[in-house]
This record gives structure tokens, sequence and C-alpha cells, in this order.
């Protein structure tokens, strides 16, 4: 089977899942107040922000910060555990698939919902950018590719942190402590962005990314740069390493 | 009887390791913000309990909430997962009962998890402030509220997590809750009553007569949702 097709069934196992709900409902949370709160960014000349740039900001900072890496923890379980009832992942590894493809191709299958989770939200930017710019009487709405490049920017430094999360859902068998410890490394990245090892803490690299643009734009708070090297070599050791470990480990206790 | 039950089918779910270990990490969160800087608070003329609420109580509370959403899942989960629900339905015992003895075993592990907490508060006053009278029934005060904020939580998630058949939406729903419970201003009273909104208020930034206000909140909030529970299950059971 090739490795596209893999990657097919997995989406069609998740088809039923509702978790496109769960990926929209918080970004639809996120943007009303943003939109409601539109004459806010008007106080921020203090700051040296722009209002559009602010708009802009202020949600993808909330997003990045919080709710992106728990959702990836929520896909993380919906990607274990749709085939736990019933046994489904045994027969699944009695068809001859080799098991680093199938754990490959479900790691695919999270960075694709994590593509589809940032859509979302720069659809919903450009929409509630849109309404607040009418509401307001004010241009919110940035060039797309200036909004396309923070998104990206945000979605790639989330690769290692995905592999992270991936790495726990697979190695630890018990869910409460795969669970419970990838959404325990949620709340320390505020503290780690501060430090001076920060790359070494890949759940801080979304908001340290967007941090240190929000610094870029609000000329007044001073600079809050970073360097990519050693960040980025850091950050591929750590991709490649969860990677091949949640390989290694994907359905070994199943196997036996 | 049914607590009992409840409590051994939660045994190899490692839900009291994850909850011993979840109060330690948030019993961390003072300790450490005292050990590296340790200069900005105790040079500040506020009382000592205040500050450490203050500084840390956030990171707390978040920590807490994440337990009682994990906790609440977990709980549900070992039902759902192989359809033990199903034979749950064919025993002489009440959904409800059930559902009850899932919220007291979750509010008990809560307490443990704020005793844990409280512990780790009476140490950093008694390590880098000095320990003054009224400080246990100060320390036993606060936590005695935190508690009681967090038991309409508490009630909420066990719901979600009795309603919701697969994990990722019950875990969803509650990580959604959580996630607005954060964008809600602290100052806004109407809005901090969201259940998930109140186990970040404390003691401290609370005015007396909100106090009250936010007490009888919790009372209304737990009555609503445990209503709306057995209603539910009623219903449900007609439809099964």
């Amino acid at each position: 089977m090739s490795f596209l097709s893999l990657i097919g069934v997995e989406l069609k196992k998740i088809q039923h899942s509702k978790i496109l709900w769960i990926l929209l409902i918080p970004i639809v949370l996120l943007w009303i107040p943003a939109v409601i709160n539109a004459d806010l960014n008007f106080d921020t000349q203090l700051e040296g922000i722009s209002p559009e740039n602010n708009f802009l900001v202020q949600s993808f900072m909330g997003f990045a910060w919080f709710m992106y890496p728990a959702s990836l923890v929520i896909c993380t379980v919906l990607l274990n555990q749709t085939e736990r009832s019933n046994r489904g992942i045994l027969k699944m590894f009695s068809l001859p698939i080799s098991r680093f493809k199938l754990c490959l191709a479900k790691f695919v299958v999270l960075l694709i919902l994590a593509v589809v989770q940032m859509v979302m939200m720069l659809t919903m930017y450009f929409l509630c950018a849109a309404i607040a710019s009418s509401i307001q009487d004010y241009q919110f709405i940035l060039s797309p590719l200036i909004v396309l490049k923070e998104a990206g920017m945000i979605y790639l430094s989330s690769i290692p942190m995905a592999t992270v999360y991936w790495m726990l859902a697979t190695c630890i068998q018990t869910p409460i402590f795969s669970i419970g410890i990838g959404l325990a490394t949620i709340v320390p990245s505020v503290l780690a962005i501060n430090t001076k090892m920060w790359f070494l803490y890949p759940m801080c690299y979304p908001f340290m990314i967007i941090t240190s643009e929000m610094h870029k734009m609000a000329t007044n708070l001073g600079t809050f740069s970073y360097k990519l090297f050693p960040w980025i070599p850091v950050a591929m050791a750590f991709t490649v390493i969860c990677l091949v470990i949640s390989c290694i480990r994907f359905g070994q206790v199943e196997g036996r | 009887m049914s607590i009992c039950l409840e409590y051994k089918k939660l045994k190899r779910t490692g839900f009291l390791p994850a909850f011993f270990g979840g109060g330690l990490l948030s019993a961390f969160v003072p300790i450490g913000n005292m050990m590296f800087r340790s200069e900005i608070f105790v040079n500040s003329p506020e009382p000592a309990l205040k500050i450490l609420f203050n500084a840390n109580w956030q990171m707390m509370a978040m920590l807490n909430l994440f337990l009682i959403v994990i906790g609440a899942c977990i709980m549900y989960h070992t039902e759902y997962a192989d359809n033990a629900m199903q034979k749950m339905d064919a025993l002489p015992i009440r959904q409800s009962s059930n559902f009850f003895s899932k919220f007291f075993i979750l509010t008990v592990s809560i307490i443990a998890v704020l005793a844990i907490e409280a512990a780790s508060l009476a140490f950093c006053i008694h390590h880098w402030f000095s320990l003054y009278d009224e400080f246990a029934i100060e320390l036993l005060k606060s936590i005695g509220y935190a508690a009681i904020l967090a038991v309409p939580t508490l009630i909420l998630m066990t719901g979600i997590a009795s309603i919701c058949k697969n994990m990722w939406i019950s875990l969803g729903v509650g990580i959604i809750c959580m996630f607005v419970a954060t964008m809600i201003p602290k100052t806004n009273f109407i809005l901090s009553l969201f259940p998930f909104a109140l186990p970040f208020q404390t003691l401290w930034d609370t005015e007396s007569t909100r106090i009250f206000q936010f007490i009888c909140g919790v009372g209304i909030e737990t009555g609503v949702f445990g209503m709306a529970e057995l209603i539910y299950l009623k219903v449900r059971r007609k439809f099964q």
C-alpha cells in the first residue's frame, strides 16, 4: 500500500470523529471578543504598534499560546483512541503494512489537522477583520502575504512540538499520563520564552515566534529577537529523534 | 458501595498517581518561583500569602483545571471504551449514583491536590517569609475558598464526560471551556461566574461582598448542573 493511500485511509477513519468542530469552535470563540473589542486596538499608540497589526497579533498570540498546542494534544488522543475501541488497531497490524509507515501516516494526519486549524484561523481572521473594518470604519485587513507569513511561521515552528506530543502519545500507553504530560507542558511555555535556553523547549517555539513578531511590530516595546542558530539544528534534532522513537515504539505493546 | 466500586475501576488507569504528580507539579510552582526570583517578592509590603497567591495562583489553577478535565475524561473513558457502560446499565445500580460517585471521587482528589498545594505554600512562607499568628487560618480560608469555587467545574466537567462517548470530544470540550475562561476578564463579575473561570479567582483579590456572591453563584450553578445531569440521564435511559 502506498504511503499516500495509507494517509487517505487514516483520514477516512477520522471522518466521523467531529474533530473539525473541536478545532473550529475555539477559533470562533477567540475572534468574537476580538471583533467586539476592536476599538481597543486604537489605544496601543504607547507600544507603537499600529491598530491593524495589533488586531492580528493579539489573537494569534492567544491562539499560539494555549489553544494550538492543546488542539494538537487532543488530535493525538483522537488518532490514538479511534482504533482502540473494538481492537481496530490489532486488525491494522495484521495487515501487510509496515508499522513505521502506519505511524508516519498517522503523524502526517496530525500535521494535516494542524494545517486545517491554521486555515480556519486565517479564514476567520479575514472574515473578522472585514467585519471590524466596517464597524470601526478603519482598514484592519493586512495584506494576505504578511498574514500568511505569520501563520506559516507559527505552523512550521510547531512541527517539533507536534512530534513531541506524538511521541508522548505512542510511548505512554496510559492515556491519563500522555494527555496530562502533554497539557502540563503548555503551562511553562510563558516562562520558557524568557530564558536563554528557550530553544531546548519545543513547546514554546510557536509562542516565541509570535511574541518576537509582536515586538518587531511594536516599536516601543524593545526587541525580543531570536537567533536561528542553535535553534534550527536543535529543533530538527528534536523532530527526528521524537519521530524515530515514536516509530519504534508504535504498536510494540499490541504487537507482542 | 458505589463509591468503592468507582474507586476500584480507577485503580489501573493511573488516576491516583496522575493526581499526586499533578499536585506535586503545581506545588512546585510557588517553590520554584521563590527559588529563582525571591528578591522580587520578599521585599513587598503586602501579606505573604497575598504575594504568593498573586504570583502563582493563575498557573496553579490552570494545572488544577487540567487535572479536573483529564480526570473526568478518564473516569468515563473506562466506562465507554469497551462498552462497560452497557454492563453497568444491566446491574441494579442507578446511573445517577454512578455519576455522583464519580463526582465525589474527583472532588476528593482535587481537595487532596489543594492540600498538597497548601503544604507547599506553607513551606514557602516558613522558608522565605516568617510565620505569623493568623497564617494557618488565612491559608485554610484561601484554600477552602478555592475548593468551593472548583465545585461547579467539577460537576460540569463530570457531566460533559458522561455525555460524550469519545474521549477526544469530552477532552476537547473541556479544553475549549478552559480556553474561554482564560479570555474572560477577572473584573467582570457575571462572566467570572462561568464555571471554568471560577477556579482562577482568589480570596485575596475579591472584595468581601463579592465573596458571598461568588459562593451563592457556586451553590446555584452546582444545583443547576446536578439537576440537568439527572434529567439528561433519565432522558437518555428512555431512548437507549
